[in-house]
């Protein structure tokens, strides 16, 4: 017990001597932590009004406790598995049609021989992203829009039927990704093209000795040499699975693709923000940050289980 | 290769930050009080005062206004202008924050109702009496803004009724047509404004009514009101129910899926926003616009620089098919001023607000606020406000200072207008021709708890039912579905409230 004591203690000055050694590295990580701590850490204080009747001049601690009343109502309602099963198909879509793109495009920049071209073409296609959602769902309002829309002008020239892409289920979610692809996978070819960058050039070399052709060369250098990239990333965009973009999903939803559209985040938006059911809204959104946790750590794990670093 | 990768995600991610950090700066121009300005030498410090009001326009206006104001009140005013349609969502957040200012303006519905009841805005039935100005307000209009028979806020009036149609009368000329005198003529103007080439030009390019995504005050419950549905709730056999059970609910959404069916409108409508419907009448695509006939004059403005000798006309009495005529009416007021306790603390700052709220109705600062300054923005001629022609410099100046107008032209004396533009002129007289035919909302005055705390979540299954169903998307069963969803998730229980205060009130 005594020797536990002192040992513990001993461990205690030993780290106190690493921080005082390395107090520049501690003092420049300082704001990072802080921020953390301060946007991310101190607000979740606030997640105790999702067990409570909150009233926003009774206070955090003045407030009417009900246990999980708000959940059962949550997981009670008709809406529930709409919204759930919503958020869950475009977060597919996302994963199995966006995601790939960027690595995609980002091969193929990388198979450009004039360095010029390259580069024009990466800047034209990151640009979009600069663009905010409500510039780009307003542009293609204007294109797909019935009532003069260029594209179902182009469409009835042709002569085929108009298409109300805008005001019909099922064009909801084709609309959605081809918009997250035409604004964000230029982007995300940065981190991509960052890592093959790094590939060391004697490996290529060495494959054209051996007589490797070009798809030869992708598929066994530069694909296998990314690898831990795309798995890091493919972790961090699983945490993201309930963010699909609130603005941009909120932009496009309207009364007729409510049922395909609504999403957490637009649901916690309206019933918080619109209805005034904060503690309601609160707790769906608790329960999505719930999922996305256990969602990341199972990925995570995965990652891990098959050689790989995971994030931490 | 993992410091590169480390590179580059740094260098996104740099990129990410200063693309996001271009912040909006939307704090108001503090409008200082000009230190040296004779006569304010003797007078006590001016009073701090600030009040949030949504802008209409897309900058925030000259200060100039804000400035006379502070002279004359001897206030220190901060005017917080925020996007009217983040407006209701904004305030709500600075509530729940507990960031409001002196004055806000927000509806006395919804959770607001109980902050009410449980006593976080100043009860001001007390004072009222004792300012000059104040006193004047229509005691029925207070009376509707009462809670628990409390009076908790000042407001700005508003004709009854200002809902009517607006319509090219150059293309119905030319077709043969004048004013739509019931649903039928109106049915007929909207399709021979689509089908019968009403511009010359040769070409099928136009089409009969611009509609945007409103159910609350745009085209369809104004129709629905001519065809006589009741305005929110209306009584059958005996008993209060709401509108959309009504069977001239069903009829007019029948009349709005026929147009749409036949392209008389606007097939994108439910998300057509109120810009947007306007363009379409002012570059010619649509002849009629359903709505405030207030708009005439800023649609002409548009529409008269693409086409010179285009005209337009205003109307209000559309006839429903029992033939008589009927519309739909506001509460008589706009947005209803309240002062939250969370920023006025003492019954000494209160009386410091509600004086100043008092000298906002002096008929000189009531004139500033809605017409602007004389011979800048108007001139007076036979004892009327004629605005000047520059509309633009209107806009800038004046128009958003409008929503801080306390009273009406009735209550603050402040001038009445002539417009040069005659239809503009018309519709004034038609607001006034309205209010003989007003239909009121009879749960206006009656409370239910249901309502106060559900009512948007309830009210989102009728809306998304209503379009579905004009669109086609959904046949009457569906609709039925729906409002018996509607019953199912505490509808039912409105209706039994509502009831219940209807006979106690009788």
């Amino acid at each position: 017990m005594n020797n536990q004591l002192t040992m513990s203690s001993g461990k205690r000055a030993h780290i106190m001597r690493n921080i005082l050694k390395n107090k520049w590295l501690y003092l420049m990580i300082s704001p990072g932590l802080l921020y953390i701590l301060i946007y991310k850490y101190i607000p979740m204080y606030g997640l105790i009004i999702s067990f409570q009747n909150y009233k926003s001049y009774q206070g955090i601690l003045g407030s009417e406790w009900v246990g999980f009343e708000h959940f059962e109502r949550l997981f009670g309602s008709p809406d529930f598995w709409m919204i759930f099963s919503n958020t869950i198909i475009l977060f597919a879509l996302q994963l199995l049609i966006f995601f790939p793109i960027p690595i995609i495009l980002a091969l193929m920049l990388n198979e450009l021989r004039s360095e010029k071209y390259k580069r024009t073409v990466q800047t034209l296609i990151y640009l979009p992203h600069f663009m905010s959602w409500v510039i780009v769902v307003s542009i293609s309002f204007v294109i797909f829009t019935v009532d003069g829309g260029i594209f179902n002008s182009l469409l009835e020239l042709l002569g085929f039927e108009k298409i109300n892409f805008l005001l019909k289920e099922e064009w909801f979610r084709p609309m959605y990704i081809l918009q997250v692809i035409w604004r964000e996978a230029g982007w995300g070819t940065i981190i991509f093209l960052a890592a093959i960058a790094s590939v060391d050039p004697q490996l290529y070399e060495a494959a054209k000795m051996d007589g490797a052709g070009r798809i030869r060369q992708m598929v066994s250098i530069t694909l296998p040499a990314i690898k831990s990239v795309i798995i890091v990333l493919l972790i961090l965009k699983i945490g993201d699975v309930l963010e699909l973009g609130f603005e941009h999903v909120y932009l496009l939803l309207n009364s007729t693709n409510r049922q395909v559209a609504e999403i957490f985040d637009t649901y916690v938006y309206v019933t918080g923000i619109h209805q005034g059911q904060l503690s309601y809204s609160t707790a769906v959104g608790f329960f999505k940050g719930f999922v996305g946790l256990v969602l990341v750590i199972g990925a995570n794990w995965l990652a891990k289980k098959h050689g790989e670093d995971g994030i931490y | 290769m993992k410091r590169k990768v480390a590179m580059g995600m740094l260098m996104a991610l740099a990129l990410l930050a200063s693309a996001c950090s271009n912040g909006s700066g939307n704090a108001s121009t503090g409008g200082k009080e000009n230190g040296g300005s004779e006569g304010t030498g003797g007078q006590s410090a001016p009073a701090k005062i600030s009040i949030m009001t949504p802008l209409h326009m897309a900058e925030t206006p000259d200060p100039k206004i804000e400035q006379l104001i502070e002279e004359k009140l001897n206030v220190d005013l901060d005017i917080q202008w925020i996007p009217a349609s983040t407006f209701p969502d904004r305030m709500s957040a600075a509530f729940a924050t507990g960031s409001l200012t002196d004055i806000v303006n927000i509806s006395i519905t919804g959770a607001n109702r109980e902050a009410i009841r449980d006593g976080q805005f100043w009860d001001i039935s007390a004072y009222i009496d004792q300012y000059e100005n104040l006193k004047k307000l229509n005691p029925e209009v207070l009376n509707n803004t009462k809670v628990d028979g409390k009076l908790y806020a000042l407001y700005q009036g508003r004709p009854l009724s200002r809902q009517g149609i607006i319509y090219r009368q150059d293309w119905a000329k030319q077709l043969g047509l004048s004013d739509p005198q019931n649903l039928d003529e109106l049915y007929t103007m909207l399709e021979k404004f689509t089908i019968e080439d009403p511009d010359q030009n040769g070409q099928k390019d136009t089409f009969g009514l611009a509609e945007r995504g409103d159910l609350v005050s745009g085209a369809f419950k104004t129709i629905a009101s001519w065809n006589g549905t009741p305005n929110e709730w209306g009584v059958m056999d005996g008993k209060l129910a709401p509108a959309f059970m009504f069977p001239e609910y069903k009829e007019t959404m029948e009349f709005f899926k026929k147009l749409r069916a036949n392209g008389y409108i606007n097939s994108d409508f439910p998300v057509t926003s109120k810009t947007e419907q306007q363009n379409l009448i002012m570059n010619s695509k649509a002849g009629a616009y359903i709505g405030c006939m207030c708009d005439v004059q800023q649609l002409y403005t548009g529409l008269a620089q693409l086409q010179p000798d285009a005209q337009l006309e205003v109307f209000n009495q559309v006839k429903g098919p029992s033939g008589k005529f009927t519309v739909f009416s506001g509460p008589g007021f706009n947005h209803p001023y309240l002062f939250p306790k969370s920023a006025i603390k003492t019954e000494e700052e209160l009386k410091q607000v509600l004086a100043f709220m008092d000298g906002m109705m002096s008929p000189d600062i009531a004139n500033m606020l809605y017409w602007g300054i004389e011979n800048e923005h108007y001139t007076v001629v036979d004892g009327k406000a004629v605005p000047v022609k520059e509309q633009a410099k209107i806009d800038r100046d004046v128009k958003p200072y409008n929503t801080i107008e306390v009273g009406d032209s009735a209550t603050n004396s402040r001038l009445e207008g002539k417009y040069d533009y005659t239809p503009m002129q018309k519709a004034q007289e038609l607001f006034v021709d309205n209010e003989a035919f007003v239909v009121p909302d009879p749960t206006l005055m009656l409370d239910s708890d249901t309502f106060t705390k559900h009512k948007d979540r309830l009210a989102q299954i009728i809306t998304d039912a209503t379009y579905n169903y004009m669109l086609g998307e959904m046949d009457e069963a569906g609709f039925n579905k729906a409002v018996e969803r509607w019953k199912s998730e505490g509808g039912m229980q409105m209706i039994d409230e509502f009831n219940a205060a209807y006979e106690q009130n009788k």
